[in-house]
């Protein structure tokens, strides 16, 4: 019945809305991956990243200062990360766990410092990101005019795929990147150090998740909320374990959940409560994992103290 | 062997007879020294500063603001809210470290809690009888569905390799939602404005240990004055207090003399060795995140039938007792005894952070902030040392082999 109107471009808009912070978050998580770095801190990264780029365009009336700025954070909190776990050899699930918890304390209590608001922050002096339509191509129909017509950021998303694609599989980094995360022995006496690929694999994440939050806070929207990015740095993490570590299987993956977040949204528009649509993402998320039924051995086993 | 003593009064481990001669005169204060210099206090002494920091950066003096923290959380009415939020929030704890414990890393605390609570509710509200059995129809139901929700993540790891670590997270928000739609709709009071439950029968409400309206409420009341602290703490506090404290018994005797909680610790300790020994880990996973459920079911529970009477949308969640019981059980290293010294400390930042908000216009923020930077500093092991740190060599680099 449905169908027809739900196949629409604008559905396609909003599953490219909700794709986009999600697809560069989970390309930061499977980078780490590939160091050998579970890294479940991607929520954390986001909400950091998402607030510095609304503060970064608040004062300095630019939006990609304000992308500046988010990129800054998310690589300074992904930096504690990165020297607790590889240089302190701590556990990074605990790390990441408490940075989580420790990003959404420092948006919230700025925000009340800074702004003196509670719950939602949006301002006429926040510029927000503007979509860039490429001329010729986002006239075409359909997904033309959804593809062409991202920001900035969006266009870095698409791109970021094929580029860590190639640099993992067809350069001397990323083989021994691959090294590193696959046999860390084996790549030390090849004269890899090993630590330096994890730093780099973690601060690397952290870029891409501020990246994704300031989409989230200027691209999406053009304001901060408390805790904003309510779960999808979870999402990302398991866009990468359905994907296998695979930049294009990520990709997939995001536009998963893209649709399961838009269709939530549209089916809310259509009457549904939002109590039942607002889970989709999860649920969608989670039968996925179950549908394909891999074996994670790495993450689950011994992990707390 | 004698037991030597520090000068705080704890019992030192006993060490080499030559460490002490060979480092100086004084062993003991040495030692008394390095056991306040452990991660733990070292940690939480650092997060204070640079908590202080941020409340410098804020624009609020750090010293007045944490004696308003201190002061807020520590005296009179600020103490009897420290003991009301320690409770659910050492039982949250204590849920959370039993799977710790195991090696199960449970982040459905949260989802967890909250079907607990609603199932218990539901109960609470429809099944007639005498109000304590009631009651314990409704603490079963919360233990069950709790259990059920959380047994449901370890379910997946073992039979469809989907770790509990992601699935136990993702379960949360289908369990808060399908409650919050409940709570909206089905059973909503009708004509009321506040989104929430019908409140739950007079009986069925959990009793403060002591009413002011018993007997031998009434008569302390009178003998020691309405406003002394015992008299406020026992009408205040209601009995999940006891509960919690007989749970962290349970725990303490599970862990220590039973053979399932050896069997749960050498498992936290060394999967690969348990199993080897013959341990069943796939059913212990279920059994432990059962408990573990269940325990976070039985908080929600007692917090609607205790402290909240009705089941109000959101109000379980708002708490953040889930999030913050889990840094708890970090700190406090899965240890019953240590989660509930932990659980109070923490309380008591919350209801100070609360404090320093209305009159240092600090946000109450600070104190999740605090906590957090607490568990950074412990998993990054921070800690004074004099010692030179041993040098990563290939040995430890071949241990990450196994993990591939």
């Amino acid at each position: 019945m449905f169908s027809v109107e739900l196949l629409d471009s604008a559905l396609f808009a909003s599953v490219f809305r909700a794709l986009i912070p999600i697809l560069l978050a989970a390309i930061g998580g499977l980078i780490c991956e590939r160091a050998g770095v579970f890294n479940i801190g991607l929520e954390g990264l986001m909400l950091s990243g998402a607030f510095a780029a609304v503060a970064g365009s608040y004062f300095s009336g630019s939006a990609y200062a304000g992308v500046l700025s988010g990129v800054v954070a998310g690589v300074a909190v992904s930096s504690v990360l990165a020297y607790g776990a590889v240089t302190r050899k701590g556990d990074p699930i605990v790390l990441a766990v408490a940075l989580n918890l420790f990003a959404v304390g420092i948006t919230a209590f700025l925000l009340v410092a800074v702004w003196d608001v509670r719950g939602v922050f949006q301002d006429p002096r926040i510029v927000g990101l503007k979509t860039m339509p490429i001329p010729a191509l986002s006239q075409l129909p359909w997904l033309g005019s959804v593809l062409f017509n991202l920001t900035l950021v969006g266009y870095v998303a698409l791109l970021v795929v094929p580029v860590v694609q190639l640099v993992l599989f067809r350069t001397a980094v990323g083989l021994r990147l691959r090294g590193v995360g696959e046999r860390p022995l084996a790549a030390s006496s090849l004269g890899v150090q090993p630590g330096r690929y994890q730093y780099g694999a973690i601060l690397a994440s952290g870029a891409l998740c501020g990246l994704a939050g300031a989409q989230l806070s200027l691209g999406n929207v053009v304001q901060f909320a408390e805790n904003m990015t309510s779960g999808r740095g979870w999402i990302a993490v398991v866009a990468v374990m359905l994907a296998r570590a695979h930049p294009v299987g990520v990709l997939g993956a995001a536009l998963l959940f893209g649709f399961a977040e838009a269709i939530g949204f549209r089916l809310q528009g259509n009457g549904l409560p939002s109590q039942l649509t607002d889970a989709a993402p999860y649920v969608v998320t989670l039968v996925a994992l179950v549908v394909a039924r891999r074996q994670f051995a790495r993450a689950s086993t011994s992990v707390a103290t | 062997m004698s037991v030597e003593t520090t000068d705080v009064g704890m019992p030192a481990p006993s060490a080499p007879a030559d460490r002490g001669r060979r480092r100086g005169p004084w062993p003991i204060l040495r030692r008394a020294a390095m056991s306040l210099l452990g991660p733990a206090p070292v940690s939480i002494g650092l997060a204070l500063v640079l908590g202080g920091v941020v409340i410098a950066l804020a624009g609020a003096d750090p010293i007045t603001a944490y004696r308003v923290m201190g002061e807020g959380a520590l005296t009179g009415p600020g103490l009897v809210n420290t003991f009301q939020r320690a409770v659910p929030l050492v039982g949250m704890a204590l849920a959370l470290a039993v799977a710790f414990r195991a090696g199960v890393f449970n982040l459905g605390g949260e989802g967890q809690m909250v079907l607990g609570g609603l199932a218990g509710t539901v109960v609470a509200l429809f099944v007639p009888g005498p109000g304590l059995l009631v009651m314990l129809l409704a603490f079963a139901a919360a233990v069950l569905a709790g259990g059920l929700w959380g047994a449901l993540s370890a379910v997946l790891e073992t039979r469809l390799a989907v770790p509990i670590l992601i699935s136990s997270l993702l379960l949360s928000y289908p369990a808060r939602y399908f409650s919050s739609y409940l709570v909206r709709f089905p059973l909503k009071e009708k004509g009321s404005s506040l989104v929430a439950t019908e409140p739950v029968p007079e009986a069925v409400r959990i009793p403060s240990l002591l009413s002011e309206s018993s007997p031998l409420g009434a008569a302390i009341a009178r003998a020691l004055g309405p406003e002394n602290i015992l008299v406020r703490l026992t009408s205040t506090l209601d009995w999940s207090l006891v509960v919690v404290a007989l749970l962290i018994v349970a725990v303490l005797v599970f862990n220590r003399r039973t053979p399932a909680g050896f069997e749960a610790g050498i498992t936290g300790l060394n999967p690969h060795f348990a199993r080897y020994a013959g341990v069943r880990t796939d059913r212990l996973k279920v059994s432990t995140m059962f408990v573990s459920g269940g325990i976070a079911g039985l908080v929600g529970i007692m917090l609607v039938l205790g402290s909240q009477i009705r089941l109000v949308d959101g109000a379980l969640i708002a708490t953040n007792y889930a999030w913050t019981g889990l840094l708890v059980a970090l700190l406090a290293g899965s240890r019953p005894l240590r989660v509930a010294v932990a659980g109070a400390f923490f309380a008591a930042i919350i209801v100070g952070g609360e404090a320093m908000q209305r009159s240092a216009g600090v946000s109450a923020q600070i104190s999740q902030l605090i906590q957090a930077i607490v568990i950074v500093l412990i998993a990054i092991r921070v800690q004074v040392t004099w010692r030179r740190r041993a040098k990563s060599t290939v040995r430890e680099q071949s241990d990450d082999l196994g993990r591939v």
